[in-house]
């Protein structure tokens, strides 16, 4: 292993901007990190390299731990997206550099110099200054710069960014050459994917400070397993159809089920999935006969725009029921189904098309993404607790990706309007989407209404002293989401210390899975805390408990989360209210009641004692699944 | 652009009356000026012949007082050239309290006059002075009226003069150059003096060849500070103020003369430099 990264981690002003990053690179492999701006890629390049320190975690280079070595004994080759050369030195100088530093014999000096600038094509050019280079030749004399002192690695920080489309594919094919021939261990960072795609032999994508996948280019082209990868690595078109026993559903269409990875934990309850299918998938014919492939019915062409070798066309179909759309995006009010396809040439001339032609549209093969990928329902009214809770939601949302819909309720509707477009500049970037909404029915109706259109894995809302458990109440009455409470807070952040609060029983586990989920994605830590109560109990409850923390723990250790366990007896309230405070918990998490006969949830029990004195931390009320199915 | 497009594009009416009289305006201001003073001074100097002027300047008080202004003047700008350089470097590359502050201080030297600044010497560094007064009785060194004032007095004054000229320069350096150098294993010490240091070179020389000059000038504080002791503590523009003080125009003239001639060449040298600073980095 040439680069080993174990639970990498950088964190600027608390925020992470690298979060627990592992990866393992073998000698000789061209790996290419790709990832939008701000996803952290450059940093980890950078930590590698030793020029930004680690925060947590380690670095191995060839099996030596240098996570805190300095950058000078690292022995990595760096090269700068603006080439950093030296100005005031001459070509030759600035390839000499790292000999010189090392006291090489000017012999040697000039033979390696000569070596290397004709390695990368600028033979007979040392005596220039580097302003008398074009930028191809600059970035060409900073690589032969960064290889003078054989490094065991080379680290590439965006190097063509700045060039043009011409010189950039140049540089690459030079590059991948003088890789190969000099069998160096290489990470490269880009945002461009046709970069990516023509260098990697493996590709790792990035978002947010985490490394979402790594896989060979044509596998996470074909077969992602994350939303951000399908949609940020080539078009896509992406669904959330259902899946029933062993097949995929997209509205009137059945597909086998490709992809055995899906978890399915109940096989005969339908359950909501991801499908991609790529342009090159879709099959567009005349008559539906014509299709030999299963139909997703008739369309209209939207666009065709001629792309040299291929053409791509954008198909418009009516809406199919139950599915509805991630990628391409649709226009707001407008409920129909954008599809992109491509064709080639020979398809082209077959059946010549133009917009406005009908045309019948079917998919070749569809691939279903393993995780479906989380939707959060923010509702605001405007008042500071929901202006925390839009803060905290935002935060929580971009570190995992989320979908967010944001549902204004309790005011003039124009108020809302101009309260949602503010809230929506606030969030920012960085969602996998966000929705805004609009509702005149009191809070829990609203929800009810919301979540039935689209249903929400996790509700975050405002939580006022005064009322705030009713509020939750009506809240979780509204369907089968996750409610996380947030009081008015002046700098509210996101938890990093989570108590779970568990029972040790059967549901319990759901609240453990999903707690697990989202403390993830928030790089917390978590204490799962069992309460015995101080009346005799049955012999073996101790015992239970104890078998139960210790099987959190190991489920917790499978998601990332690191986990602690406090078995405790006495009064169940007293007992969680001492903890919080003493463990210094930020997150307090419960499990929901059961519901009443007539399925309302009464938060009179525990939940709402413990919410009673709800303030300076969030308190998270988990649903089991268990009970609802 | 082509010669003919530039012709095209700059092309200008026929310069008026009103153009004419606008650089008649400039150059008769420039002539009464300036010219005419160093056109009178050179005269005047020479009012003797060169053997005069030579008769004149090397008066062992004038020879003294030439030589004091000179070297005082090249420790100072030597003194200089180093902290000022450290100086830009900190107020550029470090956040810390009171850099704001720090910074506007910079500029004070140039606005306080300089008699003032002389005063606060007198103050400090004199024999009643808390500090004077300790380095006098504990090793023996005399500051104010003699020498090493006039040193302290010339470092104060021209403080601005190299941070000034190193800030921008320092500030527009691309940090990836260093970082370039580190990765290729060069040390802190390699890394500043074979990165950061060349492209600093050709400012640092003008920032200091710029503090020289105007400590070869200067007046006021010295005055003060040095007690203008013959052929010990008097520079030579205190001795062209004794001079004229005594109605003895041709001993001023001439040392005059000489430090104009000074002047003038130093100014030469930055010119020329700033020209090559130019050149070689066309993009600053």
């Amino acid at each position: 292993m040439s680069i080993q990264l174990e639970q990498l981690t950088k964190r600027y002003e608390g925020h992470p901007v690298v979060n627990q990053v592992s990866l393992e690179i073998a000698d000789g492999e061209f790996f290419v990190l790709i990832g939008p701006s701000g996803s952290g890629k450059s940093t980890v390049l950078r930590m590698i390299a030793g020029l930004t320190s680690v925060d947590a975690g380690r670095i191995w280079l060839h099996g030596r731990d240098v996570s805190q070595a300095a950058p000078q004994a690292r022995g990595v080759g760096f090269v700068f997206q603006h080439y950093a050369l030296f100005q005031h030195m001459s070509v030759a100088d600035n390839v000499e550099f790292a000999l010189r530093v090392r006291k090489a014999a000017p012999v040697e000096r000039r033979r390696r110099r000569d070596e290397l600038l004709d390695l990368v094509g600028l033979a007979g050019l040392g005596q220039r200054m580097p302003n008398q280079l074009s930028g191809g030749q600059q970035q060409r004399v900073a690589l032969a710069r960064a290889l003078a002192h054989r490094p065991s690695v080379l680290l590439l920080d965006e190097p063509f960014g700045a060039l043009d489309a011409k010189i950039r594919v140049d540089l690459r094919r030079a590059l991948r050459r003088i890789q190969t021939e000099l069998g160096i261990t290489t990470i490269f960072v880009t945002h461009d994917q046709e970069e990516a795609f023509e260098l990697a032999d493996r590709i790792g994508v990035m978002n947010f400070g985490r490394l979402l996948e790594v896989g060979p280019p044509s596998e996470l082209y074909q077969r992602p397993q994350t939303e951000f990868v399908a949609t940020f690595l080539g078009t896509a078109n992406l669904l959330v159809g259902q899946c029933v026993a062993g097949s995929v559903r997209l509205g009137p269409v059945h597909f086998p089920l490709n992809t055995e990875a899906l978890p399915l934990d109940t096989p005969n309850t339908p359950q909501r999935v991801q499908v991609l299918f790529r342009p090159e998938d879709v099959a567009v014919a005349a008559a539906p006969e014509a299709l030999n492939c299963p139909q997703l019915g008739p369309g209209v062409v939207e666009q065709c725009v001629f792309a040299g070798s291929s053409e791509r066309l954008t198909l418009r179909l009516p809406p199919l029921p139950t599915v509805r759309p991630i990628a391409p995006p649709v226009a707001f009010g407008d409920n129909s189904l954008l599809v992109e396809a491509a064709r080639l040439q020979d398809q082209t001339r077959r059946l010549p098309l133009q917009p406005g032609d009908r045309v019948w549209v079917g998919v070749r093969r569809i691939h279903a993404l393993a995780h479906p990928g989380l939707s959060f329902l923010i509702p605001t009214d405007g008042s500071p607790a929901a202006l925390a809770a839009l803060e905290v939601g935002g935060q929580i949302a971009r570190l995992a990706h989320a979908r967010v819909t944001l549902l204004g309720y309790g005011a003039a509707p124009t108020v809302l309007e101009r309260h949602l477009q503010t809230a929506k500049e606030r969030l920012g970037s960085g969602l996998a989407a966000l929705e805004l909404r609009v509702s005149a029915e009191p809070l829990g109706d609203a929800i009810a209404a919301e979540v039935e259109r689209q249903p929400a894995d996790l509700v975050i809302q405002g939580f006022h002293p005064a009322g705030g458990v009713a509020l939750a109440e009506q809240t979780l009455r509204g369907g089968e989401h996750h409610v996380l409470l947030v009081p008015a807070e002046k700098n509210p952040g996101t938890p990093t210390r989570a108590l779970v609060c568990v029972t040790g029983s059967e549901p319990a586990k759901n609240d453990v899975l999903f707690t697990g989920r989202l403390v993830r994605h928030l790089g917390a830590e978590a204490t799962l805390l069992c309460v015995l109560p101080a009346a005799p109990v049955e012999a073996d409850a101790h015992e239970r408990a104890e078998r139960f923390l210790a099987g959190g723990v190991r489920t917790l250790a499978v998601l990332g989360v690191p986990a602690a366990t406090k078995l405790q007896t006495g009064p169940v309230r007293d007992v969680i209210a001492h903890e919080m405070q003493a463990g210094h918990h930020d997150l307090l998490v419960l499990g929901a009641p059961l519901p009443e006969r007539d399925g309302t949830i009464s938060l009179r029990g525990l939940v709402g004692q413990m919410l009673t004195g709800l303030s300076g931390h969030q308190a998270l009320i988990v649903r089991s699944e268990f009970l609802a199915a | 652009m082509t010669a003919s497009q530039a012709r095209l594009r700059g092309a200008a009416p026929e310069p008026g009356w009103g153009t004419w009289a606008v650089r008649g305006a400039a150059l008769t201001y420039l002539t009464v000026l300036l010219i005419l003073p160093l056109f009178v001074i050179a005269q005047d100097g020479l009012r003797a012949g060169l053997a005069g002027l030579w008769r004149a300047v090397t008066l062992p008080v004038a020879w003294q007082a030439l030589r004091l202004t000179l070297w005082t003047a090249a420790l100072m700008a030597i003194l200089n050239a180093g902290m000022g350089t450290l100086t830009a470097f900190v107020l550029v590359r470090y956040e810390f309290p009171g850099r704001d502050w720090l910074n506007l201080l910079i500029d004070l030297p140039l606005a306080v006059p300089t008699l003032v600044t002389g005063v606060m010497l007198v103050i400090l560094y004199g024999p009643q002075g808390a500090l004077g007064g300790w380095l006098e009785s504990t090793f023996g060194w005399r500051v104010i009226f003699a020498p090493p004032g006039i040193v302290l007095a010339l470092l104060f004054i021209t403080f601005p003069f190299v941070v000034r000229a190193l800030q921008p320069v320092l500030e527009a350096l691309d940090r990836a150059q260093e970082e370039a150098a580190v990765t290729l294993g060069a040390n802190a010490w390699t890394t500043f003096w074979r990165v950061v240091f060349p492209p600093l070179l050709l400012p640092l020389t003008t920032g200091t060849l710029l503090s020289f000059a105007r400590a070869i000038g200067e007046f006021g504080s010295i005055v003060i500070v040095a007690g203008n002791i013959p052929l010990f503590s008097q520079t030579a523009a205190v001795y062209v103020f004794g001079e004229v003080e005594s109605e003895n125009r041709l001993g001023a003239s001439a040392v005059s003369l000489v430090m104009l001639a000074l002047a003038f060449v130093l100014v030469m040298l930055v010119d020329w430099l700033q020209r090559r600073r130019r050149s070689v980095s066309p993009q600053a």
